[in-house]
């Protein structure tokens, strides 16, 4: 049980604080309801590139990294589709000169052209880092223009495209930051050895003087049930083939949700589940053989992603996974996979949470989904999913028709 | 508009780098030193088993890794699948990895399961059977990772900065190829296990809440009395044959970005300049605020990081500055990190900077033991090389009191232009 005070301001912050004596340290994480998914389709990555801006400082703080290294702290951000978040981890006496800068640059960035003119710069190399100079590293930047056709999801947070980078000026980052950062638009949470009380008088003061705005809704265009399978084909300096094969399901609070991340857990989350047992080892088909869920706020997916053996036939690979996968809905999965399953999620979860940065960016993002409470109840719908869901929603889910794939080829071949 | 109330920044207290006191230990009746790190708040325990197996050990390539890799591929009493079922099956998470200098396995367990996963732990060190398909499957997979890793630019330019530090002819140094994927034999792995993998080569940490419920469970299944006792762990000769310095290019087909790895031989952890040197380290690109972070990526944009390293392995140290850039920013990146370091030779880091790096690398300390998991890790890095145990309040101390004076003296001693190696990895 993981217990927490709730406060929110007039001007829409909403405020939660979690008390951890274990620790020396507090961690203050604000989360900013803006991701790629409020991108203009022309101009994508920019809520990634904006998360760097936020750290170049402002008309009252030249150099944020400096002051919260002063004050012993670590920091850093990440931005997906749905979302851009701020952490600082540092010494709980200090945790007022956190809360101060993240006040700063909620609203007082200096957006100069030379900056953002950087830090376009850096955002390409990041790109080119990650997922261009990596074997393999572009999968899943193929992946969402495949499997999504109308979402915003159909981009990565990096960008739909190297060249989309270049097109962000003063003017388009300027409007993201009127837009999406503002108190009404943001969760902060804060965990570790400070009184919540205390952290509520510190927020008060560094942010009730902000204005708070209406940010216009976020609904987007539902994605239209896909009809038929996908197939992509790319060939690329690789070593071996890989095949990836992704499958629509619900949103993220959705009862599906915690039904397949057993399932997936059942399927890969160990080395005794039965792709490395199955497709690994008795069949030779795979040397790795992973299948997780995306777990975006809308409807996501469920990907699998294995590592072909040479020799192997990636057609014959990929009907053993689709028949593993059709097993599910013919045969209810044993009450030992499915303890097992309740086990590890138990044990993950309790290691999970031993940080106290973890707590905070958890209770923030179940806030996100409704209620940060949910980080709490969670447990709860883990423990009820049945075998008997598992088949029905895996029948559901696990459709020919509904499934993308990869086939990443060696050139070669 | 709501008007803006005047308020001033808040003060800043300084950072201290808090309780770094080395933790209790207490050993098997075997000998086997086993070091208790308590205060946990959560009903886990992590036990890390520590073999002296890394891979300065090894005589034939790829054995210590091979064989830490092998580990819960099958037991004497179990094939592989039901071994895992049954590790699985206690909700424990179990890991383990060979570097350069150490082999391990890391058990994180709820402690009512205690028991259960120490006689499985037991089981996977000391009676693995190295099944013949496992060892041929784990190899192909090994391998194919390996040829993957042959397009990382990252992993080839670091591999080239050993080579030229330590030379072909050590552990430490010497590349693999795919044909030592395919010549090792499961024979020379078995034979690395028995070597290696005994109570009397190893130590144990237990770390979260109240450790000491461990020993008589260890006692029970890490004890066992026909065993050799335990004996100060073998560190093994090493001659290294260090490159002439210079520059090394290594070409990478097609990779849209380059590496770029500066790097000097370094000093180890027993020469009393070592713990200044991380101070030096730390102000050039240890941190996001540092000279090259700050001139490379904030100003010109040429890299999404850049780091600067001094380390050491058991028997050598070294200093190392890496980054990614686009191949056409390579040489001018080359440029401004020898320019970078040619102002800290000539002029004496100022007070402001110095306060920022001394604050950052407390709360650095601070962070490495906040809390018994964290902390279980960094004492590590004080066995495995025996430094002594006082290490981190005396890293504190140094940090406090050296001078730029001193910061630039070291600057000069050990970042010389013209012993160098500089090497890039990427097209043409």
């Amino acid at each position: 049980m993981i217990s927490f005070e709730k406060h929110r301001l007039d001007n829409g912050l909403t405020i939660i604080a979690h008390y951890d004596e274990a620790t020396p340290m507090v961690t203050s994480n604000i989360l900013y309801k803006a991701g790629s998914r409020d991108e203009d389709p022309e101009v994508t990555g920019l809520a990634h590139l904006f998360e760097h801006l936020m750290f170049e400082g402002t008309h009252e703080v030249a150099n944020f990294d400096s002051l919260v290294t002063m004050a012993g702290g670590e920091n850093n951000a990440f931005t997906n589709n749905d979302l851009t978040d701020y952490y600082i981890t540092l010494p709980a006496n200090n945790l007022e000169t956190a809360l101060w800068l993240e006040s700063d640059r909620m609203t007082g960035l200096d957006l100069s052209d030379n900056r953002i003119m950087t830090q376009k710069s850096v955002v390409t190399e990041e790109f080119r880092q990650r997922y261009l100079n990596q074997p393999y590293g572009d999968l899943l930047l193929l992946l969402r223009p495949l499997a999504y056709k109308v979402h915003p999801y159909r981009w990565s947070a990096i960008g739909m495209d190297i060249s989309h980078i270049e097109k962000a000026d003063s003017i388009s980052t300027r409007e993201f930051y009127e837009r999406f950062y503002n108190p009404s638009n943001a969760i902060l949470s804060v965990a570790g050895s400070v009184r919540p009380d205390d952290v509520f008088g510190m927020a008060e003061k560094w942010f009730a003087d902000k204005e708070g705005r209406k940010t216009g809704i976020r609904a987007l265009q539902a994605e239209p049930v896909q009809n038929g399978r996908r197939e992509l084909i790319v060939r690329r300096r690789v070593p071996a083939a890989h095949l990836v094969m992704a499958y629509h399901t619900g949103e993220r609070s959705g009862r599906d949700f915690y039904i397949l991340d057993l399932v997936t857990d059942i399927l890969s989350g160990c080395e005794s589940g039965r792709f490395p047992s199955l497709l690994v080892r008795e069949k030779e088909l795979f040397s790795e053989a992973d299948i997780y869920l995306s777990g975006e706020l809308d409807p996501g997916l469920v990907i699998f992603s294995g590592r072909i053996r040479n020799g192997v036939d990636i057609n014959r690979a990929e009907e053993a996974v689709a028949s593993e996968l059709g097993r599910l809905a013919d045969e209810p999965v044993s009450d030992a996979e499915l303890e097992k399953a309740r086990n590890r999620y138990e044990s993950l979860r309790l290691m999970s949470y031993m940080s106290a940065a973890n707590k905070a960016f958890g209770l923030a993002f179940h806030e996100l989904l409704g209620d940060a409470d949910g980080i709490n109840s969670e447990t709860e719908k883990y423990m009820s999913v049945t075998a008997g869901e598992i088949s029905e929603c895996s029948s559901r889910t696990f459709d020919r028709g509904n499934c993308s794939v990869i086939y990443y080829l060696p050139e070669d071949q | 508009m709501i008007k803006q109330s005047i308020k001033s920044a808040p003060v800043i207290n300084t950072p201290s780098a808090g309780d770094t006191s080395f933790p209790d230990s207490a050993s098997l009746s075997n000998g086997v030193p086993v070091y208790l790190i308590g205060n946990g708040t959560v009903d886990l325990l992590r036990v890390e088993f520590v073999f002296n197996a890394g891979q300065r050990t090894e005589k034939v390539p790829l054995a210590a890794t091979a064989t830490n890799a092998m580990l819960s591929e099958g037991t004497l009493m179990h094939d592989a699948v039901s071994l895992n079922e049954l590790i699985d099956s206690t909700g424990a998470i179990i890991n383990h990895i060979a570097d350069k200098d150490s082999a391990s396995l890391v058990a994180v367990t709820l402690s009512r399961q205690l028991e259960e996963v120490m006689a499985l732990a037991s089981e996977v060190l000391f009676q693995s059977s190295f099944p013949e398909r496992e060892f041929r499957i784990m190899q192909e997979k090994r391998l194919q990772a390996f040829l993957t890793s042959r397009q990382k630019t990252s992993v080839r330019a670091r591999e080239e900065f050993y080579r030229a530090l330590c030379g072909d002819t050590t552990s430490y140094g010497r590349v693999a190829k795919a044909d030592d994927y395919k010549s090792l034999t499961v024979e020379e792995v078995r034979k690395f296990h028995s070597d290696h993998y005994t109570p009397g080569n190893m130590y144990i940490t237990v770390a979260g809440h109240n450790p000491e419920q461990a020993l008589p469970v260890l006692e029970r299944y890490f004890a066992p009395s026909e065993a050799i006792p335990w004996q100060d762990p073998m560190i093994p000769e090493m001659t290294f044959t260090t490159a002439r310095p210079g520059s090394i290019f290594c070409e990478v087909k097609d990779s849209v970005q380059s590496t770029v790895r500066l790097g000097w031989k370094g000093i180890t952890r027993d020469h009393p300049d070592y713990q200044g040197l991380q101070v030096a380290a730390m102000i050039l690109g240890g941190y996001f605020g540092s000279r090259l972070m700050r001139n490379i990526r904030e100003e010109k944009g040429y890299t999404y990081g850049i780091h600067a390293v001094a380390g050491a392995f058991r028997n050598i140290g070294y200093i190392t500055i890496m980054t990614d850039t686009a191949n056409i920013y390579r040489e001018a990146t080359v440029g401004e990190i020898r320019k970078e370091i040619k102002r800290l030779r000539e002029e004496e880091v100022g007070a402001g900077e110095m306060a920022i790096v001394r604050n950052h690398i407390m709360g650095e300390i601070a962070r490495m033991f906040d809390g018994p998991f964290a902390t279980a890790e960094s004492i590590r890095g004080i066995i495995d090389y025996d430094t002594d145990h006082d290490y981190y309040t005396h890293l504190a101390e140094t940090v406090n009191s050296i001078t730029p004076g001193k910061i630039k003296e070291l600057f000069i001693t050990y970042f010389n232009p013209e012993d160098a190696f500089e090497i890039i990895a990427g097209a043409p």
